[in-house]
This record gives C-alpha cells, structure tokens and sequence, in this order.
C-alpha cells in the first residue's frame, strides 16, 4: 500500500493506492472517492476475523461505529481517498507486531491484518474524568491512519510526561501510565480546568492532538440555539 | 535518465529520456504503464506561482507511481494560484485553510460576485448590486442554491483590485471556461466574469437521491469562474471512471456523465447491509474523461457533530 497525506493540517485527507488483492479496513463515513475497481463490505468485525456481533458491541461502545467498511481492490494501483469529519489532521504510524493504543474516536482506518481490539480497559477508572475516553488497541503488522482534531504532536517518551486526558491521539503500548491529577490538590486541578492528567513512563511513542473536541462543543453549545 | 517504477509490483526502470510519454508493460507482471516525463520530480513549495505549471508538475509527480491508475489528483498542494486571462488578472492565496482570492481589474473590468464574498478593494472600484439576466434566469440561479442578487465590481478610469473569500473556512478554486460547461454543487459559486451565463439545471431523479438538491448550477459560456467550498478542493482528473460520495462533489464538467448509485459490492449478491450500515451512502459513478472538484470536509458533517453539544429547550 502507498499512501500520501494531502492538504494538511486542516483540511487532511490520505490518497491510499492498492496493489491487486489489497484491502483495508476504514471507519464508517471515512470514503470521500475512489476507483472503481473495489469491492466493498461492510461487516461487524475484523475482516475473516471471529468475534461477530459482540465485538460489533464493544465497538459501538468504545466510539466507534458498529460496523466497518472493508476495501478490497480488485485491480492494481486502485486509489481510495478518506478523511475525517471534522477540521484535523490525519498521520499513519506503521505497526510491527507491537500495539498502540488508539483513543476511540481517533482511529480512521488500518490494514486488515491488524486487530482492532476495543475491549481494551486499560485505564479503568480513568472514566472518572468525565472526558468520556474509551480506547481501542490495534496490534500486528501492517499501516494505520489515525485523525486528530486539531494538529497531530509526536512525543518520543524517554522517562516521563505528563498529558491531559483529553488530548491523547496515541500511544505505543510499551509505555506504562497512571491518571492522577495536574496539580497538587484535587480542588486545585480542577479548578484550573485540567481535570485529570495522565501521566507515562518508559519509552515508546506518544501522539497528542491540539484540540480537544469536547472543550471545543462546549464552548460553542451555549452559543446556539437550543434544540 | 528517467526513473519510475511499476504502479502494480513497484519494479524500478530506468529508461533514456526519449520514452517519456510512452507506453510500455511491466517486464515482471505485465502490468500497462505510462513512462513518466523526464524533468525531475521537485517538491511543489519552492516553485513558481503559475497554475498551468502546478498543474503540470503536481501530474508529473503523481506519474511515476501512479501512471497506470484511472485518476490522478492535482494540485494537491498549499500552492498560491495565479494566472491571468483577457478579463483579469487574479491570485488565490492562503490555502487550501483560509483561501482568499485576490482580482486584478484592468480599467473598465467587471467581475460578478456572490454577495458578502468581498473583503476588501480599493477606492476605484465601482459597485452596484442588482439582478442579473432576465426573471427565469435569476429563478433558476437560485433554484440552484444561490443568491438572486449579483454584485457588480466594475473598475473605473484606472484599474483596481478587489479582495474575496467565502463565509467558512475553506478552499477556492480557478476553473477558465472557453464555450464549455460545468456544474456546480448548491453554494459553490463564487465569482465569475460576464462571458459566464449561470442558470438552475434540473437533475431529474437523480438530483433527488444524491442528497444534493433537485437542481445544480450550471455555468456556460467563456470566462473565469471561482468556486468555493469548506475544505480543501481536489482536483481529479478522471480519465475512464471514478466513485465520488456524492456529499463531497462539488463541481463537474459537462463531459463527464454521472449515475447515483450505491458502493460496489452491495450490487453482487444483493447485500444490502453495505448501504444501510457502511454510511457512505450514496455515490456517484463518473464515467468519461473530464475534471471532478471533491471537498475534503462537509458543513453536515460538522454540523451533527455540534448538535449534541446544543442547550436542551427547556419543556416546563
């Protein structure tokens, strides 16, 4: 598979190009155009994977859509473009038979091979913070595409750093982490409107996005008319 | 030397410059492709402005791995366009982002505005907003999803400038018609010089289920017309066919015939959860050789997003 991220950071689309018999697994909504030479299904599940119904579920569940779209190119050099919803950025992170855990509504599309896992419940309470995060592990081999909502930051974590809950795109699972509070105090955390944080160590990889969607919503929510 | 490699199994070639342009097949699978022109693929931000050689070296970059493909896309780039024609002279800068478009007037030039598009000018320029054409005319342009009023910027005794963007944050594109037509999707025009007639144009059936309104603008005759739309604008150049989500068309050449249908795959086998569930909706088949606009980001979706986010009416 080729690919080439166009119109970034804003406006960011990927331009994928398969090789006969290529296929991969796209986010519900994510096609904007296309060759003709595809075939398209759409399943509950990983492509030839088991699970069915109940991983369809959990997939709802962790935020994303129940059902996936999966393309397969029937001739070569078959082009698909696919992009997110809202204003952001789009980056591909190639995976190697580790995982990265994808924050739910992040995960745009990736290869076949890789499994998508949304039981992943990794930060337990972390539901506390009201940023309603759920989380979905892709692990294998192969390419994944991720959104942001806003620019897409890469930290390489070498011993410790701390994220606000809201702002994680990614990251690889060789690091550890817990959630705790920014500041000292917990009045004094979220009064200073950071809520909880969460805070990695060890080395590996860390995605971060600029904006924060919620932030965004409920600033402009009050502005409208009501429903 | 040229260099490129099999759009299907990736081989590398290198053959002597004068092949550039021809065909030939894949030694390891057979595969047709199209030798790409031998001046050096460049990255598209050092170059020059011109918007026939952005064009020429945004397909000459696609070439190499692409050639074989049905499509390719243009002007992929942040590029500043600019160019000028008979009529005027013009620059559509900050793109694809926040794209403003600024018209070079030559004394006694006139472009056509969509009104609250205009941004700045300067003190010469003249303008007059009123209806264009006859009654049906302006019906049908705003059957089309447009407004019934035109602005008139008219430069007098000396030339002048006049600065335009759209409402939303988004991109605009340049496209010179020369006794040609086009379609336009409900909104997307912009400006357009007076050689351009803009009228409705019933779809029939097929406006109705491709969610884009029963009527397209049409826009004939020879000129420059600026469209816009929210994100960013690609530019495809279909060659034999291409699938388009009709929520992202925003614009289209005559030469080009469409059929709304649903994604391949739902038709073998009849399954029709691919349409009910995939939500991609409804897609439109392009068929012929011509040029495609496609928006990398819809209003609507944007829009759902926010609607959660809205005060409940209070129902007591």
């Amino acid at each position: 598979m080729q690919f080439e991220l166009m119109y970034r950071p804003a406006m960011t689309v990927a331009q994928l190009t398969l090789q006969q018999h290529e296929s991969v697994t796209c986010e519900v909504g994510a096609m904007v155009a296309m060759s003709t030479g595809f075939h398209v299904e759409t399943t509950s599940r990983k492509k030839g994977g088991k699970g069915g119904l109940l991983k369809g579920v959990k997939r709802m569940f962790s935020g994303e859509s129940f059902f996936l779209n999966h393309f397969t190119s029937t001739e070569p050099g078959q082009k698909l473009i696919i992009g997110p919803s809202l204003l952001g950025d789009v980056m591909h992170h190639r995976l190697t038979g580790g995982s990265l855990i994808v924050q739910g509504s992040s995960w745009m599309a990736s290869s076949t091979d890789i499994e998508i896992d949304s039981t992943w419940q990794g930060f337990g309470k972390a539901l506390f913070s009201g940023e309603s995060m759920f989380w979905v592990k892709c692990s294998g081999t192969g390419d994944l595409f991720l959104n942001s909502f806003g620019a897409i930051h890469e930290i390489d974590v070498q011993s410790e750093y701390v994220v606000d809950t809201g702002h994680i795109v990614a990251f690889e699972d060789t690091l550890q982490f817990r959630i705790g509070k920014a500041g000292q105090s917990l009045i004094g955390s979220f009064l200073g409107g950071e809520g909880l944080v969460c805070k990695f160590s060890g080395q590996g990889k860390l995605y971060v996005q600029s904006h924060n969607p919620p932030s965004f919503g409920q600033a402009l929510g009050p502005k409208l008319k009501p429903r | 030397m040229i260099q490129f490699a099999c759009p299907a199994c990736q081989k590398q070639y290198t053959v002597g410059d004068e092949h550039a342009g021809k065909q030939a097949n894949c030694q390891a699978c057979g595969q047709a492709m199209l030798i790409p022109d031998a001046v050096p693929v460049a990255p598209l931000a050092d170059d020059g402005p011109d918007f026939g050689s952005i064009a020429q070296q945004a397909s000459q970059e696609a070439s190499a791995a692409q050639a074989a493909a049905a499509a390719n896309a243009k002007a992929t780039s942040s590029e500043t366009l600019t160019g000028s024609t008979e009529n005027l002279g013009y620059e559509i800068s900050q793109r694809p982002d926040f794209s403003m478009v600024k018209v070079d007037l030559p004394p006694g030039g006139k472009i056509l505005a969509e009104p609250s598009v205009m941004m700045s000018m300067s003190p010469n320029i003249n303008m007059v907003a009123g209806f264009r054409g006859g009654l049906g005319r302006t019906l049908g342009k705003m059957l089309g999803g447009e407004s019934m009023i035109t602005n008139t910027f008219t430069a007098e005794s000396s030339g002048g400038e006049v600065l335009f963007a759209s409402g939303a944050a988004g991109d605009v594109m340049y496209q010179r018609l020369n006794n040609q037509t086009m379609y336009l999707q409900r909104g997307a025009y912009m400006l357009c010089t007076e050689g351009i007639e803009l009228t409705g144009k019933w779809q029939g059936a097929k406006g109705f289920f491709s969610g884009e309104g029963l009527v397209l603008l049409k826009a004939s005759g020879t000129g420059d017309l600026f469209f816009n739309s929210y994100g960013a604008i690609m530019e495809i150049d279909v060659q034999d066919q291409f699938i388009v989500d009709t929520g992202y068309i925003v614009a289209f050449e005559e030469s080009l015939q469409y059929n709304i249908s649903v994604l391949p795959g739902l038709r073998a086998g009849g399954k029709i959860k691919s349409f009910f569930f995939g939500g991609e909706g409804l897609v439109a088949r392009f068929s012929g050789s011509g040029k495609v606009w496609v928006q990398t980001r819809q209003v609507t979706s944007f829009l759902s997003w926010v609607h959660p986010f809205r005060p409940v009416k209070d129902k007591g």
